[in-house]
């Protein structure tokens, strides 16, 4: 504990970055398995995305570790399941189910070469692939709803949260899809599709491309619309907190608009996270297939972190004055005493 | 917490313990386990807290074994002021300093060593005892700021001063300067529950504080002009009728003066010089008047208000006479000194301080009320009547700040020595800067205390000091009320850590005091020796401790009009509203106006330069004087100085919250932030006092701790010329000083300006011929009578005197009379009087003469003439001498 | 049964922190842990018409607490007399209670990581004896007591005076009852 003792308590972050990045794999991933299923369920493609599952239940695991690794006890952590009503708990239930799901799913899509006995059994495939999508749904659904349930936080406690972290894991859950659509092991499904075809390989160099052409571009699509989407929901929220009663809340969305985060927000969020990529998924080319979700995807994490750190909590009168008064953390007198001689 | 410490576990003791953190000495209770002290509370038995504890009482554990305590004796080993120390022996610390002490009497003389105290926070009659026995008068403490003047004021004005407040019954009480809100806790609880049983709270206050907050009335004045506010009331209650007539007549003297006295110090004239409507004051004097019985609690505004201060006591003395409100149910209590233990004073060895000694206390040639020569007259005339004096030391004491000057110049004699007890005087006495170069430049320090403070960073020896629970503590208001409060301590002083008491019982023994002038071994022996007398009234202890457990307190019965029996304890046995001893002394006999130290309307041309009012000293919550700015706990919620400005002046200087601003006097400036709030009127700005920076252990240079950098005591002003002439209070409040922010590359004013005068800092006029406020009123009483023939007036007992007979005239009844017997001569033949017979008797003969012709008659009575005793006057049995 | 609330006197709190400082030594809490800070807006109005009150606060002991529902592991609980505390050992430190208590009563404990809290002073109440808070109060600004006995000061004063509670308006149903403070000097 040598680090600045964070004195104001209606300013201090109990949630910090661990909890950004953990919303954002969870929004990514959850987002992930959804897209996967229901592209599974749709097109009965699901192959050409095998290695976004792969990422997503990595994301969600990475997640799940960074949450725990926050905890201040974190050998207390398997309590977690004892409570029925908690929302954390609902949250870790609900990831375990997803990972699950999602990591069978993957399991259809091993290297048919490996000739595994349950590459027959596609009604488990497809069982999984809805599982997954519900809930993936549900985490995607929960990271918002963790934050929006906390009652001393004015900017988090409304549904428009997870309505906005929705929109947002969903986009950037499409905008990775678009970047890991056709990789390993995509080849391999396509030549045990066409297996009986003599040039097997030449087929995979023929139609990989096309079809991966053709999901992406259905991606970006969704994802367009996705953005335009994010887009209205998070000025909606940010400029209905803004008019808010709540004087925390406004004060917060102040602070976006006009404030210490303006600049993280109008730029770095609104331009380069969804006024770019937008534009860019309009023209096409290189700036659609790479530069357009590497920007959704930054954006993404960016506003878990302006969320995350905006948890001021509503202050009693008085309490401003009282907190604003105490030590800055680092002062002397905090730092021990020697003995005089 | 205990949740892991089980207080009710059976080996765990339960220890009557007190706080002593400030003097209230709330109760507390103290849980021990093997000479540990587990936990403590507030004890809710206890009278004066009732279980409560303040933010002070509660840090005693954090206090107890702080790791920045000083636990050993400390022998400077560098040169003074770097901080380098060996560890000694108790005894060896103590042997060396009585060498060296005993070594400075011999060649300059036992003044020449001197003594500084805090506030109460020691054992004070033992210094006293020391200190007499070692035959210098020069022992002081911060007394002058704090009750002591207003105490002899008071005192020579009716006989004892009324602060035990009957407020039980009390309609109205005036909290004058007196914060009890920030300052005395438990006073401020009783205040509440009176206030909402219909009490009403006067409260004079510049700023809005936490006890104005409560108030029926509050009259927010200009600092410092609080004797202009009593003078006017006075007016306002005399001339509208409001006083007590019957108590005025029969035991006041000096009323038709003071009429005539108080003729110009109107509502309207006070208004100029106090900024209250006149509405305001004539408000106040008529809810304080016609709401008897009530009270004026004392507040320490009354002695730090400079060369006003004693007039303005004076005032607030006369009100309380006008209303009769002296020594009556529900009104001030005069409680005089105990008859039933042994007081303060008695412990003191007072009578072995010799004469020429008495003489050569510093300042006592000028601020002659509160040092020997007043002390002397108003302790000759309280033992006449109440039968013991009031405690010396306080009372009577040197005057602090001009023995730092005599440090600094030799003037009227060189200080060489000096034991600091209990006190941070950088800190704690006016013109900070100039203290703290007499203490570096001091030849030899010894400093008794808890911490490493800028005094002791200068101490040839600091010496550790037993402090809260670790001593016994007997509690009896400076040892001038007839009740007390004992405590034990919860466990032996840790360390090697000794009472002060033990401190001067070993210095003493050392420096070669007779063992038998110091009988008790330990503090707990010598309060035994101080109650014993209560077994003789039933109580049943053997020793000290025994009777903190089974009684802790003793509270004599309540006597109300004390002074039917004996008068009051004045000359004139009356209440002197024109007092006699004041003018004796060579002060105005009536409260007589005299502006604050520094002020607009005296001062205009300071005013230019420094336009605004300050106000400095008040308590503030957490911290007590200078005291606990190292226990971090506390010190987490209020890391930083604060002063106060009101946001319209704020927005002029464009100061905003939270900013460092420079407070800045003729004398010099200091840094605190700025507390934005309508708190103050908008000319007048409230300085938090006592601040330093004990963390900063590193930087000991010039000014160490940061002692100067946010001391208020560097602002006040000690010149004599702004002392009151009276009780030698020096300025805290009602100065003039001007407010800007501090900027980025300026530094901590450290530049010393030795004393002077607060013009042209620097000495060129030593502190001996430097002007007072006024000049002694040379006492020269004429006769008010025409002196008879043969007789001779002598000024100082006020009478005619026959030289040869002894016999002195009464110039109502026309005859001489004996002082003592009050037997009545007659003026021309010189024979005795006896009522019995109505005849004249020569006592030398035993011949009887006629009362009217002074023929002889005949022999027939000479031989009762031996038993003639006669205190009734020949006039008042209507048969008139001539 | 019993249901524990607190009332405290706006009328005569001073706003001394004796009940701040009093806690943190009895409670030993770590420096930047404070379970009852007392605060004020300062003083207001213009001089000298101005005026100025004191609230302290601390765990509102809510009959509807957030911070129990929302706790995964059931180390924050309410007992039966209404107490909510956090049982240390039980604490996992996901501080999704700290961030959902509108009232700012939780805290981490810095070193070991868990969540902790005031506790209304269990270990000295379940002895008979008031929190420490009330006990220190000089000015006996706090009132503590069983507010499902009629006759209890605390039943008294919630039945017979205008009192106020802080953000009802969330569902909370804090049982914390302020007696608020209407006049300054006149």
């Amino acid at each position: 504990m040598s680090h600045k003792m964070q004195t104001n308590k209606l300013e201090k972050h109990y949630w910090i970055w661990p909890i950004a990045w953990y919303l954002f794999l969870g929004g990514l991933g959850g987002g992930m398995l959804f897209t996967i299923g229901i592209i599974e369920m749709v097109f009965h493609a699901g192959y050409l995305l095998a290695l976004g599952v792969l990422v997503a239940v990595a994301c969600l695991g990475i997640g799940s570790m960074l949450l725990i690794f926050e905890l201040g006890q974190p050998k207390v952590f398997l309590r977690v399941f004892l409570s029925a009503t908690a929302i954390i708990k609902w949250g870790a239930c609900l990831l375990i189910l997803a990972m699950g799901f999602g990591f069978v799913y993957f399991l259809f899509y091993l290297p048919p070469s490996w000739n595994l006995f349950w590459y027959s059994w596609t009604w488990l495939r497809d069982l999984c692939a809805v599982c997954m999508a519900l809930f993936g749904l549900c985490v995607v659904v929960y990271t918002g709803v963790l934050l929006s349930t906390m009652k001393a936080k004015p900017f988090w406690n409304t549904p428009a949260l997870p309505v906005l972290f929705v929109a947002s894991a969903l986009s950037t859950a499409t905008a990775a899809l678009s970047l890991l659509a056709g990789f390993w092991p995509s080849a391999d499904a396509i030549i045990a599709l066409f297996a009986e075809q003599a040039d097997a390989e030449t087929v995979v160099s023929s139609y990989l491309p096309l079809l991966t052409h053709e999901i992406v571009a259905i991606l970006h699509q969704y994802d367009t619309m996705l953005v335009v989407a994010e887009f209205i929901i998070l000025l909606l929220y940010v400029l209905t907190m803004r008019a808010s009663g709540n004087v925390t809340a406004k004060a917060v969305a102040l602070e976006w608009i006009s404030g210490g985060k303006a600049l993280l927000f109008w730029v770095g969020m609104v331009a380069c996270g969804l006024v770019i990529p937008f534009l860019l998924y309009q023209t096409g080319g290189t700036g659609a297939e790479y530069v357009a979700p590497v920007l959704v995807l930054a954006a993404g994490l960016l506003l878990r972190f302006l969320v995350v750190y905006s948890d001021r909590r509503r202050a009693m009168p008085g309490e401003e004055r009282f907190y604003s008064r105490l030590p800055q953390g680092d002062e002397r007198f905090l730092q021990g005493w020697k003995p005089p001689y | 917490m205990s949740e892991t410490v089980d207080i009710h576990a059976p080996d765990v003791e339960v220890k009557k313990s007190c706080c002593y953190f400030c003097h209230q000495n709330c109760g507390v209770l103290a849980y021990v386990r093997d000479g540990k002290v587990l936990k403590i509370e507030g004890d809710p038995t206890h009278p004066t807290n009732q279980g409560g504890l303040c933010c002070r009482g509660n840090i005693a554990l954090l206090h107890l074994d702080h790791p920045a305590r000083i636990n050993h004796p400390l022998k400077r080993a560098g040169k003074k002021g770097e901080n380098k120390w060996e560890k000694v022996s108790w005894d060896t610390a103590i042997a060396e300093i009585a060498n060296k002490l005993n070594q400075i009497k011999e060649e300059s003389g036992a003044e020449a060593v001197a003594t500084a105290g805090g506030t109460l926070r020691t054992d004070d009659w033992a210094r006293r005892r020391f200190m007499n026995l070692f035959g210098s008068p020069n022992g002081f403490h911060n007394a002058l700021l704090c009750w002591i003047p207003t105490f002899m004021v008071e005192t020579a004005v009716s006989g004892w001063s009324p602060f035990e407040t009957d407020l039980g019954t009390s309609r109205c009480v005036i909290l004058w300067g007196f914060n009890p809100g920030a300052s005395a806790m438990p006073g401020m609880r009783g205040y509440s529950d009176l206030r909402k049983a219909g009490l009403k709270l006067i409260v004079v206050d510049p700023r809005y504080s936490e006890t104005a907050a409560h108030a029926d009335l509050w009259l927010p004045l200009r600092p410092g002009s609080d004797t202009a506010l009593a003078l006017a009331m006075i007016w306002v209650i005399i001339y509208e009728g409001h006083y007590d007539q019957e108590f005025v007549e029969n035991w006041c003297v000096g009323f038709e003066e003071l009429q005539e006295h108080i003729f110009d110090y109107t509502p309207e004239w006070a208004s100029e010089h106090t900024w209250l409507d006149p509405e305001l004051i004539r408000e106040a004097a008529r809810m304080y008047a016609k709401n008897t019985p009530g009270n004026i609690q004392w507040g320490c505004t009354a002695d730090q208000l400079g060369k006003t201060s004693g007039a303005g006591m004076h005032a607030r003395a006369i009100l309380r006479a006008l209303t009769g409100n002296l020594d009556r149910p529900g009104g001030d209590l005069m409680p005089g000194p105990s008859h039933y233990y042994v007081t303060d004073e008695e412990l003191e060895a007072n009578d072995w301080l010799p004469e020429e000694q008495k003489a050569r206390q510093i300042g006592s040639d000028h601020f002659k009320l509160t040092s020997w020569p007043g002390y002397q007259r108003i302790a000759d005339v309280s033992r006449e009547v109440w039968g013991k004096a009031p405690t010396a030391e306080w009372m009577c004491e040197a005057h602090g700040p001009s023995v730092f000057k005599a440090i600094l110049t030799g003037d009227p004699y060189q200080i060489r020595a000096m034991i600091v007890s209990a006190t941070n005087p950088v800190n704690s006495y006016g013109d900070a800067k100039m203290v703290l170069a007499a203490l570096k430049q001091l030849e030899f320090l010894v400093v008794c205390e808890y911490w490493m403070t800028p005094a002791a960073l200068y101490a040839d020896y600091v010496m550790p000091i037993a402090g809260a629970l670790e001593r016994p503590i007997v509690h009896n208001n400076y040892g001038v009320t007839d009740s007390l409060i004992t405590s034990q301590r919860a466990i032996q002083p840790l360390y090697e850590r000794h009472t002060d008491y033990n401190f001067w019982r070993d210095l003493a023994l050392a420096s070669g005091q007779d063992p038998d002038q110091w009988p008790w071994e330990t503090l707990e022996e010598a309060f035994y020796y101080v109650i014993y007398s209560f077994i003789e009234n039933g109580y049943q202890f053997g020793s000290y401790d025994e009777f903190v457990e089974k009684y802790r307190m003793f509270y004599p019965p309540l006597h109300y009009y004390k002074y039917g029996t004996n008068g009051f304890a004045t000359p004139s046995r009356r209440v002197e509203l024109k007092s006699s001893v004041l003018e004796e002394l060579g002060y105005p006999a009536l409260p007589t106006w005299i502006g604050p130290a520094e002020n607009e309307i005296d001062d205009p041309e300071v005013a230019k330069e420094y336009p605004l009012v300050l106000t400095t000293g008040g308590g503030f919550m957490p911290y007590h004087h200078s005291e606990q700015f190292n226990i971090s706990s506390v010190r987490f919620l209020y890391p930083e100085p604060y002063f106060t400005i009101n946001p319209q002046k704020a927005q002029e200087l464009g100061i905003k919250s939270g900013d460092w601003c420079w407070i800045e006097t003729r004398r010099g400036r200091i840094r605190q932030r700025a507390n934005v709030e309508p708190s103050v009127d908008a000319r007048v700005i409230y300085c938090q006092r006592g601040w330093w920076y004990p963390e900063r252990q590193e930087s000991l240079d010039e000014e160490p701790f940061g002692c100067l950098e946010s001391n208020v005591n560097v602002l006040t002003s000690v010149d004599n010329e702004h002392c009151d002439p009276i009780g030698g209070s020096w300025a805290n409040r009602g100065l003039l000083c001007k407010v800007y922010k501090v900027s980025y590359w300026d530094d901590t004013d450290t530049d010393f300006s030795i004393p002077g005068s607060a013009a042209e800092p620097g000495i060129s006029v030593p502190p001996s011929k430097q002007p007072l406020a006024y000049e002694p009123i040379p006492y020269d009483p004429q006769p008010g009578f025409e002196v008879p023939e043969g007789l001779t007036w002598d000024p100082n007992t006020k009478l005619a005197w026959n030289l040869e007979s002894g016999l002195a005239y009464d110039p109502e009844s026309g005859w001489l009379y004996h002082p003592e017997t009050l037997v009545y001569y007659d003026l021309v033949t010189g024979y005795a009087y006896d009522p019995e017979n109505e005849t004249l008797v020569d006592e030398a003969t035993g011949q009887r003469y006629n009362m009217e012709t002074r023929e002889p008659l005949e022999s027939e009575g000479a031989h009762t003439a031996d038993g003639v005793v006669s205190d009734v006057a020949p006039g008042a049995t209507g048969e008139k001498g001539e | 049964m019993t249901r524990y609330a607190m009332v405290l006197d706006k009328r005569r709190c001073i706003g001394c922190q004796s009940c701040t400082v009093a806690c943190r030594t009895w409670n030993e809490l770590p420096m930047d842990i404070i379970y009852n800070p007392v605060v004020t807006e300062g003083v207001l109005g213009e001089f000298p018409y101005v005026h100025q009150t004191f609230t302290p606060l601390l765990c509102m002991h809510c009959d509807n607490p957030p911070c129990t529902i929302c706790c995964p592991c059931k180390a924050s609980q309410q007992d039966d007399d209404g107490i909510v505390w956090v049982e240390a050992t039980k604490c996992m430190g996901c501080k999704v209670c700290v961030n959902s208590c509108p009232y700012g009563a939780r805290d981490v404990n810095g070193a070991e990581g868990f969540v902790r809290k005031c506790t209304f002073c269990k270990d000295r109440v379940r002895e008979n004896e008031q929190p420490y808070c009330v006990a220190t109060c000089h000015q006996k600004a706090r009132t503590f007591g069983d507010l499902d006995d009629p006759e209890s000061d605390v039943s008294k004063l919630v039945n017979s005076l205008v009192t106020e509670r802080i953000f009802v308006e969330l569902g909370t149903d804090p049982q914390v009852y302020y007696i608020p403070d209407l006049g300054g000097a006149k």
